[in-house]
């Protein structure tokens, strides 16, 4: 049921999440298999992770998120974390949440620019 | 919402994060809390539910509403008879953790709420209570 909730989402080279609004600890676990199933099976570049609709971001999801970016970079792909809300950006501050090292845009548009090939460039994790 | 507001919440499973962080969220929007506020009194009482959860495989989360003069505030109690924590000092370094967590539940807590008290006996289990404020 958990894995149910995730869909994951190829675009272009690129993988898709949009993180539903109070996932539990068993969505948010399932999220990060199903991401790294992705992105062996696509061979994707990276991963943005729309986190716009999420209302609260405790230590257990803040946790997943940042293993799974680090798992995505051994994978040789970058993470984008799109959109986050004002209030969840204080109250995982004020919490000493860190998201590992992930990048972040402000919105899916923003997200997508960050993580074009830059031509005659190698890209870096 | 009158002053005299008041419920009571089992925790016994894992799906029971989502559903205190449900009556929690409805209390405190109903409080008038912003959405700012709302957001650290849910993410507080999902990491107590957590705790609650993982150490002690159950326990209750008790919320009322409560006002100091003409201030009125949402108190959050989670109570277990879990193992209780052997060094409450310990337990509330920022990154100090017995079990698998991050060590950022209680002191995080702390910072999220305007009061928090804890009273714990090893062996008997655990109150945490937190409040917070409805500054106007």
């Amino acid at each position: 049921m958990p894995s149910e909730n995730i869909s994951v989402i190829k675009v272009r080279d690129l993988l898709l999440v949009t993180v539903p609004p109070d996932p539990d600890d068993e969505t948010v676990s399932a999220l990060q298999e199903k991401v790294l199933e992705a992105m062996a099976r696509y061979e994707c570049r990276g991963l943005v992770l729309d986190i716009s609709t999420v209302q609260t971001l405790d230590s257990f999801f803040a946790r997943t998120v940042a293993e799974t970016v680090q798992m995505v970079g051994l994978m040789g792909g970058r993470t984008v974390l799109s959109g986050m809300r004002a209030s969840v950006a204080v109250t995982a501050t004020q919490l000493g949440l860190t998201l590992g090292n992930a990048l972040t845009a402000l919105d899916m548009d923003r997200a997508f620019e960050l993580l074009k090939p830059v031509r005659g460039q190698r890209q870096t994790v | 919402m009158k002053l005299t507001d008041q419920g009571e919440f089992l925790i016994k499973s894992e799906s029971d994060i989502v559903m205190a962080r449900k009556v929690v969220r409805e209390a405190a929007t109903a409080l008038g809390f912003g959405i700012t506020d709302v957001t650290r009194i849910v993410t507080a009482a999902s990491e107590m539910t957590r705790n609650i959860y993982q150490y002690a495989g159950s326990g209750s989360m008790h919320w009322r509403t409560v006002s100091k003069g003409s201030v009125p505030g949402l108190e959050l109690t989670f109570e277990d008879h879990g193992p209780g924590i052997p060094d409450l000092n310990k337990a509330m370094e920022p990154g100090f953790s017995t079990g698998k967590g991050l060590g950022m539940g209680l002191p995080g807590a702390k910072r999220l709420m305007d009061e928090m008290t804890i009273q714990s006996e090893p062996g008997k289990g655990t109150t945490v209570g937190l409040r917070k404020w409805l500054k106007k």
